[in-house]
């Protein structure tokens, strides 16, 4: 700021009153320049700020995905009863039912610390001799049972009753069913060793997978089923034999809500799978260390192994195709603990589980992500856990305690190895990158994999641009070296209304006309990229034939309207020969030949039609650009070129073409970042189908329109709404980036001819 | 330009035609002209750039063509090599023959005769390349592919230039870093590498400094030789030092044309002496 200009307020200049109305104006105009000054700099930095703050925003919103959890105690219950072998809670963790290792059931009122109730786990079913053999770990579902002595399994579901009293406080009332008593034939009056117990969501299915002393092994399902007339329920019982494993009894079990798949852990940790329909197991794992502890996630399709050893693993049973059964397959493993694993416990919400350790340690964990949420201590006395059905809280229980904590987890699915590494997800015969943000069913987790996104971002960039580029900086050359000064002036401001075309006419054009247009006449669109070019030879081999006289009679320039009558006729013939060309060279039909050759099948909305109208809207801004970087080489250049005798051609591709390089450059750049982030054409002109293929004559899904599809369907703050921000985030970045880099190349170029 | 609203304006018709007989004071007359330039008139639209000047240029000569500024002198200059053709809005009339023929005939292929004729600009133009390539450039457009070659005509036109000293270690290094007077002598050597009869220096040196002037106008005299060099200059004392035939230019008129002292010392024309005496312009 010229300091010199600055003169002070009430200041008096001397020399009387002349002085005084030069003064007054000297000051109006200080006062009109600092305001014209302050109003500029107010807007630059306002622009900044704003671009700043659209950053922050999309910043804080992402920020949580990242973060882990939050596990801090809420409530505690002492009562030298209790010493639970597993936990049931309810969804507002009102209360807990304890599975007590004396075979009581007891009913705990954890808002008031209190032991309510208890009944013995049998009840009155006979008179099993002591206390159970036998209990199964907890499933995470309202549901308990214990194996006895004489060979007798009995199970127990939980229901928590919701009532509102008079000031619409919420009253839960749990209740514990009458006793379902499970036997096989020829188990009587032998010990229950092992037992695993499951429930499907919606408590009409129960699965119970049990071991006795000698090894026998079997699985229960049962289905409960209600009349809808008379309310009567009705019971069925599977039995099912399984084969005994070899080596005795289990160390561990699991078993899936249905019964389909049971989980046996040999002595020498082996994983046996057994399936329907057949009492052997389809697949058998290496040995391993013992296992401590074996749950099913979720869904029943992947299971949990946590040995003795401290390790935990993720193993997936993966059906091969053409295959009746199924493999016990290693997936992923965790960090592993410092004591062997003494229960694991599923999550009802999402793939994640918590472990706790013979040491009291405990860990939140979720499987695809592959993350450690949390890591904390649950003490010495600890026994058992269980996370709550809306996984946001975790009773841990112990000899004459219960602990409950809080969780907050909000997005344990989603690390950056999820977000672009190859993920295994459950299900699918090996890793890979997947965008599937909702699933079929409930328990399917969502598939959050941004690669087949910028896959697809670079898919519609490559085929806009490669049409683009060519007809963009071409053009430019055309018009601003060659072209008649007067059709120049015309053609100009039509190529750059083409620019104001709002994108949505475009992608709509693409989707419903241009699309099914290309589908019947793409034979003859590559018959213009053999016709067109011969006809512009053709017609300058014509022009060059003509005397010299007539020639130069057609005023400079003006040429080119001669030129584009043979273009257009040759694009005619084009078309007109498609339905030949197609019946001659693609037996018919197009689309079933390219689906014939490469294996894959013609989409219609594909990614040609997406260079089309993407080219489309992207040639103004790279032909307005680079004309204006044409333009721009100085005369004297050019003169000093043609002085020596060069043509014009030769003066344009040696001299005009590399000055003007920093320029096109730019015009490119300009065009790359405007496909990167156009989102209308790209919407309407594909299927918008996640793939992760470069093949032109399929569809693809790019970020922006991935945000545009999604963000209706997002639920405010969620996993799938924070993702989609961080893809914009990304966006945002691609192109800062690309911007960057352009600029960086544009003034290094530009320093070459710094002195023009 | 000023131009006093004393100086009378030449009569219409003052000028007689070529064809009308020998004016003393328009030709000296040169034998074996390599340009005969008969009645050219010359528009800018509807602006008259150039009024029916005829003019012959002797063989391996220096003739300068002086005026005022505004007078026409580029624009004549530019017709020689018809680099006006560029201009979209320009018409002429009346003929240049070169080596007896016209040069506007549609048999006169432009990239020889432009070839054969030479130019250097008022601001130096070197191409943002290097020193070497804005010497090779030129051949290369002829068709010499040679790397031997084109390394002989560059050091040849670098020396003919009197710059091959200054730059032989720094061939490869762009031309833009040249001073302005290299830069300027780099334009000569480059119109000198396609080895053309004719060099047209327009105000070659304007914009340099007495030194790199004086440099420039030893130059010429060393290309004199082999060249026949028209050069535009604003500068009186330029033009006679370096040249031997003057012409002077006014208001688009050809005044006086002469031997360069015979037009310094003892004008023919009251115009063209109020000017060398510096009353005007
Ligand atoms: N490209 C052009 N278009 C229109 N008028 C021009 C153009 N170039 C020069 N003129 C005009 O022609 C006259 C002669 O210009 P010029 O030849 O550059 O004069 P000089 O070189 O003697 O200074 C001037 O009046 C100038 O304005
Ligand atoms: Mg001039």
């Amino acid at each position: 700021m010229p300091l010199a200009r600055r003169i002070p307020p009430g200041t008096r200049q001397p020399g009387g009153e002349p002085r005084r109305i030069r003064g007054t104006t000297a000051r109006r105009r200080l006062a009109a320049d600092r305001f014209g000054r302050w109003l500029v700099a107010a807007g630059g930095v306002g622009i900044i700020a704003t671009i700043l703050g659209i950053l922050l925003f999309i910043l804080i919103e992402v920020w949580p995905l990242f973060g882990g959890a939050r596990v801090e105690p809420l409530a505690g219950v002492r009562d030298a009863r209790l010493d639970p072998a597993a936990l049931v809670i309810d969804e507002y963790r009102t209360h807990a039912v304890s599975l007590d290792r004396d075979g009581r059931v007891r009913i705990v009122d954890l808002e008031r610390g209190v032991v309510d109730d208890e009944l013995p786990l049998a009840g009155d079913v006979g008179a099993p001799d002591g206390p159970p053999t036998a209990l199964a770990p907890v499933s995470g579902r309202p549901v308990v049972a214990g194996g006895f002595a004489d060979g007798r399994v009995v199970v127990r579901t939980v229901s928590f009753a919701i009532s509102f009293d008079d000031t619409g406080r919420r009253l839960v009332a749990p209740e514990v069913s009458a006793p379902t008593v499970l036997a096989a034939p020829g188990t009587e009056g032998r010990t229950v060793v092992r037992l695993a117990v499951a429930a499907s969501p919606a408590g009409d299915e129960l699965a119970v997978a049990a071991a006795w002393a000698d090894g026998t092994l079997h699985v229960f399902h049962t289905t409960r089923e209600e009349n809808d007339f008379t309310g009567e329920v009705e019971t069925s019982v599977e039995d099912r034999p399984l084969e005994p494993l070899a080596g005795g009894p289990p160390a561990a079990l699991a078993v899936s809500a249905r019964g389909e798949r049971v989980l046996a852990a040999t002595a020498d940790g082996r994983l046996a799978l057994y399936e329907a329909g057949d009492p052997r197991p389809s697949s058998v794992s290496g040995p391993g260390a013992p296992v401590t502890a074996l749950t099913w996630l979720v869904g029943d399709r992947a299971a949990v192994v946590g040995r003795k050893d401290g390790a935990i693993e993720v193993w997936f049973p993966i059906r091969d195709r053409g295959e009746t059964r199924s493999r016990i397959v290693f997936v992923r493993a965790f960090p592993p603990r410092d004591a062997p694993i003494a229960v694991l416990a599923p999550s009802l919400r999402n793939k994640g589980f918590v472990a706790l350790d013979r040491g009291g340690g405990a860990g939140l964990y979720h499987s695809t992500s592959r993350r450690t949420l949390w890591r904390g201590e649950a003490g010495e006395a600890a026994r058992t856990l269980v996370l709550a059905p809306r996984a946001d809280g975790l009773l841990v229980g112990g000899s004459g305690q219960l602990a409950l904590w809080r969780v907050d987890n909000p997005h344990p699915e989603i690390s950056l190895g999820t977000l672009f590494g190859k993920v295994w997800y459950e299900g699918y015969p090996g890793p890979a990158w997947v965008w599937q943000s909702t699933g079929g069913t409930d328990d399917a987790e969502p598939k959050l994999s941004l690669v087949p996104l910028l896959v697809g971002t670079l898919k519609g960039t490559f085929y806009s641009l490669i049409l683009a580029i060519p007809i963009g900086v071409l053009g430019a050359m055309y018009a601003s070296q060659f072209m008649h000064p007067r059709l120049r002036n015309a053609v100009k401001p039509v190529v750059e209304i083409m620019a104001a075309l709002p994108s949505v006419v475009l992608g709509f054009l693409a989707g419903l006309w241009l699309a099914p247009l290309i589908q019947r006449v793409f034979p003859g669109l590559l018959l213009t990229l053999v016709l067109v070019p011969l006809a512009v030879i053709a017609a300058g081999a014509v022009w060059h034939r003509l005397p010299a006289r007539l020639r130069h009679r057609v005023p400079d320039g003006l040429e080119v309207v001669a030129f584009a009558a043979a273009i257009v006729a040759a694009m005619w013939l084009s078309f007109e020969l498609s339905p030949w060309v197609e019946s001659m060279v693609f037996g018919g039909s197009f689309p079933d030949w390219i689906h014939a050759v490469s294996g894959i099948p013609y989409d219609q909305r594909n990614a040609v039609i997406v260079g089309i109208a993407m080219g489309f809207a992207v040639i103004p801004i790279i032909f307005s650009v680079a004309e204006d970087a044409f333009s721009n080489v100085p005369r004297t250049l050019i003169s000093g070129s043609l002085a020596l005798g060069a043509s014009r051609w030769q003066t344009v591709t040696r001299i005009v073409l590399p000055t003007a390089s920093p320029g096109i450059f730019s015009a490119v750049m300009i065009g790359f970042g405007r496909a990167i982030g156009e989102t209308m054409i790209v919407l309407m002109a594909t299927g918008n189908t996640p793939i992760m293929s470069w093949f032109p004559f399929n569809g693809f899904r790019t970020l922006s329109a991935n945000i545009a599809v999604e963000i209706p369907e997002a639920p405010y703050g969620g996993t799938l709404y924070r993702t989609l921000f961080f893809s914009a985030l990304l966006l945002f970045a691609l192109t800062f980036v690309i911007n960057t880099v352009a600029e960086v190349v544009r003034q290094r170029l530009r320093g070459r001819y710094a002195d023009l | 330009m000023t131009t006093p609203d004393s100086m009378p304006v030449p009569p219409k018709g003052a000028v007689p035609d070529a064809a009308a007989g020998r004016d003393p004071a328009l030709d000296p007359g040169i034998e074996d002209p390599i340009f005969s330039v008969h009645g050219l008139s010359l528009h800018y639209g509807d602006k008259q750039a150039l009024h029916d000047i005829s003019i012959e240029i002797p063989r391996n000569r220096i003739t300068a063509f002086i005026g005022p500024s505004g007078c026409g002198k580029s624009t004549f200059l530019r017709c020689f090599n018809r680099l006006n053709d560029l201009l979209d809005n320009v018409t002429i009339r009346g003929d240049i023959l070169f080596e007896g023929r016209s040069i506007f005939s549609p048999e006169v292929e432009i990239n020889t005769l432009r070839r054969r004729i030479g130019m250097v600009f008022q601001k130096s133009n070197p191409f943002p390349k290097s020193i070497y390539e804005n010497i090779a450039y030129g051949p290369r457009i002829h068709g010499v592919r040679d790397r031997r070659r084109l390394d002989e005509i560059v050091e040849r036109s670098l020396r003919a230039a009197a710059l091959w000293d200054e730059v032989k270690d720094r061939l490869h290094d762009n031309a833009l870093g040249l001073s302005g007077g290299q830069q300027q002598r780099l334009c000569i050597a480059r119109a000198i590498a396609v080895e053309p009869d004719v060099v047209l220096l327009d105000e070659p040196c304007s914009a340099l400094d007495p030194l790199a002037t004086a440099r420039i106008e030893e130059l010429m005299q060393d290309l004199k030789e082999n060249y026949t060099l028209i050069i535009v200059t604003h500068s009186m004392q330029q033009a006679s030092r370096v040249s031997d035939y003057t012409a002077f230019l006014y208001l688009g008129r050809l005044i006086e044309y002469g031997v360069t002292e015979q037009l310094f010392i003892k004008p023919r024309k009251k115009e063209t002496e109020d000017y060398i005496t510096g009353r005007f312009g």
